[in-house]
Protein backbone atom coordinates (compact mmCIF):
# COMPACT_ATOMS: atom_id res chain seq x y z
CA UNK A 1 0.00 0.00 0.00
CA UNK A 2 1.23 3.45 -0.81
CA UNK A 3 1.71 5.58 2.24
CA UNK A 4 -0.17 8.82 1.73
CA UNK A 5 -0.18 11.20 4.63
CA UNK A 6 -1.42 14.72 5.04
CA UNK A 7 1.56 16.50 6.54
CA UNK A 8 2.46 19.90 7.84
CA UNK A 9 5.34 20.24 5.40
CA UNK A 10 8.41 22.35 5.90
CA UNK A 11 8.00 24.63 2.95
CA UNK A 12 10.96 25.56 0.83
CA UNK A 13 8.95 27.79 -1.42
CA UNK A 14 6.38 30.37 -0.50
CA UNK A 15 3.73 28.90 -2.78
CA UNK A 16 3.80 25.69 -0.76
CA UNK A 17 3.11 27.56 2.44
CA UNK A 18 -0.43 27.47 3.77
CA UNK A 19 -2.38 30.73 3.77
CA UNK A 20 -3.08 32.37 7.10
CA UNK A 21 -6.57 30.92 7.32
CA UNK A 22 -7.98 28.23 5.11
CA UNK A 23 -10.46 25.40 4.78
CA UNK A 24 -9.35 21.79 4.45
CA UNK A 25 -11.22 20.19 1.58
CA UNK A 26 -12.75 16.75 2.21
CA UNK A 27 -10.68 14.36 0.13
CA UNK A 28 -11.02 10.73 -0.91
CA UNK A 29 -7.99 8.76 -2.07
CA UNK A 30 -8.25 5.47 -3.89
CA UNK A 31 -5.51 3.21 -5.09
CA UNK A 32 -5.77 1.05 -8.16
CA UNK A 33 -3.12 -1.12 -9.78
CA UNK A 34 -2.02 1.71 -12.07
CA UNK A 35 -2.66 4.93 -10.24
CA UNK A 36 -3.68 6.89 -7.21
CA UNK A 37 -7.01 8.63 -7.58
CA UNK A 38 -7.54 11.70 -5.43
CA UNK A 39 -10.98 13.32 -5.27
CA UNK A 40 -11.44 16.61 -3.39
CA UNK A 41 -14.58 18.69 -2.81
CA UNK A 42 -13.91 22.33 -3.66
CA UNK A 43 -17.35 23.94 -3.82
CA UNK A 44 -17.42 27.30 -5.58
CA UNK A 45 -14.00 26.85 -7.20
CA UNK A 46 -13.47 27.30 -10.92
CA UNK A 47 -10.42 26.30 -12.93
CA UNK A 48 -8.88 29.78 -12.83
CA UNK A 49 -8.99 29.81 -9.03
CA UNK A 50 -7.27 26.45 -8.65
CA UNK A 51 -3.55 25.85 -8.25
CA UNK A 52 -2.17 22.31 -7.99
CA UNK A 53 1.59 21.92 -7.62
CA UNK A 54 3.79 18.90 -7.24
CA UNK A 55 7.27 19.64 -6.04
CA UNK A 56 9.70 17.38 -4.22
CA UNK A 57 6.90 14.82 -3.99
CA UNK A 58 4.73 17.22 -2.06
CA UNK A 59 1.37 17.73 -3.66
CA UNK A 60 -0.21 21.06 -2.79
CA UNK A 61 -3.78 22.00 -3.61
CA UNK A 62 -4.73 25.65 -3.25
CA UNK A 63 -8.04 26.98 -4.41
CA UNK A 64 -10.00 30.18 -4.15
CA UNK A 65 -13.75 30.09 -4.63
CA UNK A 66 -15.29 32.52 -7.04
CA UNK A 67 -16.12 35.75 -5.26
CA UNK A 68 -19.85 35.94 -4.81
CA UNK A 69 -21.27 39.34 -5.56
CA UNK A 70 -22.90 40.31 -2.30
CA UNK A 71 -26.63 40.19 -2.78
CA UNK A 72 -27.12 42.34 0.28
CA UNK A 73 -30.04 41.72 2.57
CA UNK A 74 -30.10 40.13 5.97
CA UNK A 75 -28.28 36.89 6.64
CA UNK A 76 -30.73 34.50 8.30
CA UNK A 77 -28.65 31.35 8.38
CA UNK A 78 -25.00 30.78 7.60
CA UNK A 79 -23.58 27.28 7.61
CA UNK A 80 -20.65 27.77 5.31
CA UNK A 81 -18.23 30.54 4.56
CA UNK A 82 -16.30 31.22 1.40
CA UNK A 83 -12.55 31.14 1.81
CA UNK A 84 -9.37 29.67 0.48
CA UNK A 85 -8.87 25.90 0.41
CA UNK A 86 -5.47 24.42 1.16
CA UNK A 87 -4.17 20.90 1.52
CA UNK A 88 -0.78 19.25 1.20
CA UNK A 89 0.06 15.59 0.78
CA UNK A 90 3.39 13.85 0.92
CA UNK A 91 3.64 11.37 -1.92
CA UNK A 92 6.01 8.46 -2.21
CA UNK A 93 8.79 9.05 -4.72
CA UNK A 94 7.63 6.60 -7.34
CA UNK A 95 5.17 8.64 -9.29
CA UNK A 96 5.32 9.67 -12.86
CA UNK A 97 4.88 13.37 -12.18
CA UNK A 98 4.80 14.28 -15.86
CA UNK A 99 1.60 12.30 -16.40
CA UNK A 100 -0.55 13.66 -13.59
CA UNK A 101 -4.04 14.50 -14.83
CA UNK A 102 -6.31 17.00 -13.10
CA UNK A 103 -9.94 17.71 -13.87
CA UNK A 104 -12.39 20.03 -12.15
CA UNK A 105 -16.09 19.43 -12.53
CA UNK A 106 -18.96 20.82 -10.47
CA UNK A 107 -16.60 21.89 -7.73
CA UNK A 108 -14.90 18.50 -7.50
CA UNK A 109 -11.20 18.11 -8.28
CA UNK A 110 -10.10 14.71 -9.57
CA UNK A 111 -6.37 14.02 -9.71
CA UNK A 112 -4.96 10.92 -11.34
CA UNK A 113 -1.40 10.13 -10.36
CA UNK A 114 -0.03 7.28 -12.45
CA UNK A 115 2.38 4.96 -10.68
CA UNK A 116 5.80 4.48 -12.13
CA UNK A 117 6.47 1.08 -13.64
CA UNK A 118 8.45 0.06 -10.57
CA UNK A 119 5.42 0.47 -8.28
CA UNK A 120 2.94 -1.44 -10.38
CA UNK A 121 2.13 -4.93 -9.29
CA UNK A 122 3.87 -7.46 -11.45
CA UNK A 123 2.86 -11.02 -11.88
CA UNK A 124 5.75 -13.38 -11.66
CA UNK A 125 5.53 -16.37 -13.86
CA UNK A 126 6.41 -19.61 -12.18
CA UNK A 127 8.04 -22.07 -14.47
CA UNK A 128 7.18 -25.65 -13.91
CA UNK A 129 10.20 -27.87 -13.78
CA UNK B 1 -35.98 22.36 11.21
CA UNK B 2 -37.42 25.79 11.73
CA UNK B 3 -35.42 28.70 10.51
CA UNK B 4 -34.34 30.96 13.32
CA UNK B 5 -33.82 34.50 12.13
CA UNK B 6 -30.52 36.03 12.98
CA UNK B 7 -30.85 38.78 15.55
CA UNK B 8 -28.53 41.70 15.71
CA UNK B 9 -26.71 42.63 18.88
CA UNK B 10 -28.31 45.97 19.35
CA UNK B 11 -30.86 45.03 21.98
CA UNK B 12 -29.78 44.35 25.54
CA UNK B 13 -30.18 40.66 26.27
CA UNK B 14 -30.00 39.76 22.59
CA UNK B 15 -26.70 37.94 23.08
CA UNK B 16 -28.23 35.56 25.62
CA UNK B 17 -31.30 35.00 23.47
CA UNK B 18 -29.20 34.22 20.44
CA UNK B 19 -26.99 31.88 22.49
CA UNK B 20 -30.10 30.01 23.58
CA UNK B 21 -31.32 29.82 19.98
CA UNK B 22 -27.97 28.57 18.79
CA UNK B 23 -27.87 25.88 21.49
CA UNK B 24 -31.39 24.76 20.54
CA UNK B 25 -30.44 24.69 16.89
CA UNK B 26 -27.27 22.72 17.66
CA UNK B 27 -29.17 20.16 19.75
CA UNK B 28 -31.89 19.84 17.13
CA UNK B 29 -29.33 19.18 14.46
CA UNK B 30 -27.44 16.77 16.70
CA UNK B 31 -30.51 14.67 17.42
CA UNK B 32 -31.71 14.90 13.85
CA UNK B 33 -28.43 13.43 12.67
CA UNK B 34 -28.52 10.50 15.10
CA UNK B 35 -32.14 9.60 14.43
CA UNK B 36 -30.84 6.77 12.30
CA UNK B 37 -28.20 4.25 13.30
CA UNK B 38 -24.64 5.39 12.78
CA UNK B 39 -23.48 4.89 9.24
CA UNK B 40 -26.98 5.09 7.87
CA UNK B 41 -27.50 8.58 9.18
CA UNK B 42 -28.32 11.11 6.53
CA UNK B 43 -25.98 13.96 5.90
CA UNK B 44 -27.01 17.45 4.99
CA UNK B 45 -25.08 19.85 2.83
CA UNK B 46 -24.45 23.24 4.43
CA UNK B 47 -26.62 26.12 3.29
CA UNK B 48 -26.81 29.88 3.63
CA UNK B 49 -30.04 31.85 3.68
CA UNK B 50 -30.31 35.59 3.07
CA UNK B 51 -33.31 37.84 2.75
CA UNK B 52 -33.47 40.97 0.62
CA UNK B 53 -36.39 43.35 0.08
CA UNK B 54 -37.79 41.33 -2.79
CA UNK B 55 -36.40 37.81 -2.50
CA UNK B 56 -35.11 35.03 -0.29
CA UNK B 57 -31.74 33.67 -1.44
CA UNK B 58 -30.56 30.18 -0.56
CA UNK B 59 -27.06 28.89 -1.35
CA UNK B 60 -26.21 25.22 -0.90
CA UNK B 61 -22.81 23.55 -1.22
CA UNK B 62 -23.33 20.57 -3.53
CA UNK B 63 -19.94 19.66 -5.01
CA UNK B 64 -20.19 16.72 -7.39
CA UNK B 65 -23.98 16.53 -7.44
CA UNK B 66 -25.56 16.66 -10.87
CA UNK B 67 -28.72 18.64 -11.61
CA UNK B 68 -30.60 15.43 -12.42
CA UNK B 69 -29.91 14.18 -8.89
CA UNK B 70 -31.47 17.25 -7.28
CA UNK B 71 -35.10 17.90 -6.51
CA UNK B 72 -36.23 21.30 -5.27
CA UNK B 73 -39.81 22.01 -4.27
CA UNK B 74 -41.76 24.78 -2.55
CA UNK B 75 -44.97 24.00 -0.67
CA UNK B 76 -46.55 27.00 0.99
CA UNK B 77 -43.70 28.59 2.93
CA UNK B 78 -41.61 25.42 3.13
CA UNK B 79 -38.64 24.84 0.84
CA UNK B 80 -37.47 21.26 0.40
CA UNK B 81 -34.19 20.29 -1.26
CA UNK B 82 -33.55 16.63 -1.94
CA UNK B 83 -30.56 15.13 -3.63
CA UNK B 84 -28.16 12.30 -3.85
CA UNK B 85 -24.39 12.25 -4.07
CA UNK B 86 -22.79 9.32 -5.81
CA UNK B 87 -19.79 7.46 -4.61
CA UNK B 88 -16.43 7.58 -6.39
CA UNK B 89 -16.04 3.91 -5.41
CA UNK B 90 -18.15 2.93 -8.40
CA UNK B 91 -15.31 4.05 -10.59
CA UNK B 92 -12.27 3.43 -8.45
CA UNK B 93 -13.06 0.17 -6.72
CA UNK B 94 -12.86 -0.41 -3.00
CA UNK B 95 -9.19 -0.01 -2.35
CA UNK B 96 -9.47 3.30 -0.57
CA UNK B 97 -6.81 4.96 1.51
CA UNK B 98 -8.94 7.83 2.73
CA UNK B 99 -12.67 8.60 2.53
CA UNK B 100 -13.70 11.98 3.91
CA UNK B 101 -16.42 13.06 1.53
CA UNK B 102 -20.02 12.26 2.40
CA UNK B 103 -22.22 10.27 0.07
CA UNK B 104 -25.83 9.27 -0.25
CA UNK B 105 -29.23 10.87 -0.18
CA UNK B 106 -30.10 13.99 1.78
CA UNK B 107 -33.17 16.08 2.45
CA UNK B 108 -33.18 19.61 3.78
CA UNK B 109 -36.36 21.38 4.70
CA UNK B 110 -36.64 24.94 5.83
CA UNK B 111 -39.39 27.35 6.67
CA UNK B 112 -39.05 30.49 4.60
CA UNK B 113 -39.11 33.84 6.39
CA UNK B 114 -41.69 35.34 3.98
CA UNK B 115 -44.39 34.14 1.57
CA UNK B 116 -42.84 33.48 -1.84
CA UNK B 117 -44.10 33.28 -5.39
CA UNK B 118 -43.57 29.56 -6.03
CA UNK B 119 -44.13 29.93 -9.79
CA UNK B 120 -41.08 32.17 -10.21
CA UNK B 121 -38.49 30.37 -8.14
CA UNK B 122 -35.16 30.09 -9.98
CA UNK B 123 -32.34 27.67 -9.28
CA UNK B 124 -28.91 27.45 -10.84
CA UNK B 125 -25.78 25.50 -10.04
CA UNK B 126 -22.29 26.91 -10.46
CA UNK B 127 -19.07 25.07 -9.65
CA UNK B 128 -20.75 22.94 -7.01
CA UNK B 129 -22.77 25.73 -5.40
CA UNK B 130 -26.52 25.77 -5.87
CA UNK B 131 -28.29 29.13 -5.79
CA UNK B 132 -32.04 29.28 -5.29
CA UNK B 133 -33.79 32.61 -5.67
CA UNK B 134 -37.31 32.77 -4.28
CA UNK B 135 -39.07 36.03 -5.13
CA UNK B 136 -41.35 37.31 -2.39
CA UNK B 137 -45.05 37.76 -2.94
CA UNK B 138 -46.05 41.37 -3.44
CA UNK B 139 -47.66 41.61 0.01
CA UNK B 140 -44.42 40.55 1.68
CA UNK B 141 -42.33 43.26 0.08
CA UNK B 142 -41.74 46.38 2.11
CA UNK B 143 -43.75 49.34 0.90
CA UNK B 144 -42.65 52.88 1.40
CA UNK B 145 -45.37 55.03 2.90
CA UNK B 146 -45.45 58.58 1.65
CA UNK B 147 -46.06 61.28 4.18
CA UNK B 148 -48.39 63.94 2.90
CA UNK B 149 -47.10 67.42 3.38
CA UNK B 150 -48.59 69.36 6.24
Amino acid sequence: MVDTVSVPVEPKHSRLEPPESYFVPATDIYETADELLLVADLPGVKADGLDVTLEDNILVIRAKPREEPKAGGDVLLQEFAAGEFYRAFQLPADFDTTKVQATLKQGVLTLRLPKSERLKPRRIEVKAE
Amino acid sequence: MALIPYRGRTMPGATLASLRDEMNDLLNRFWASTAEPFGLAEWSPPLDVAETDDAVLVHVEIPGIEAKDLDISVTGDVLTIRGEKHDAKEEAGHNYLRVERRYGAFTRTLTLPAPVDAAHVEAKAHAGVLEIRLPKKAEAKPRKVEIKGA
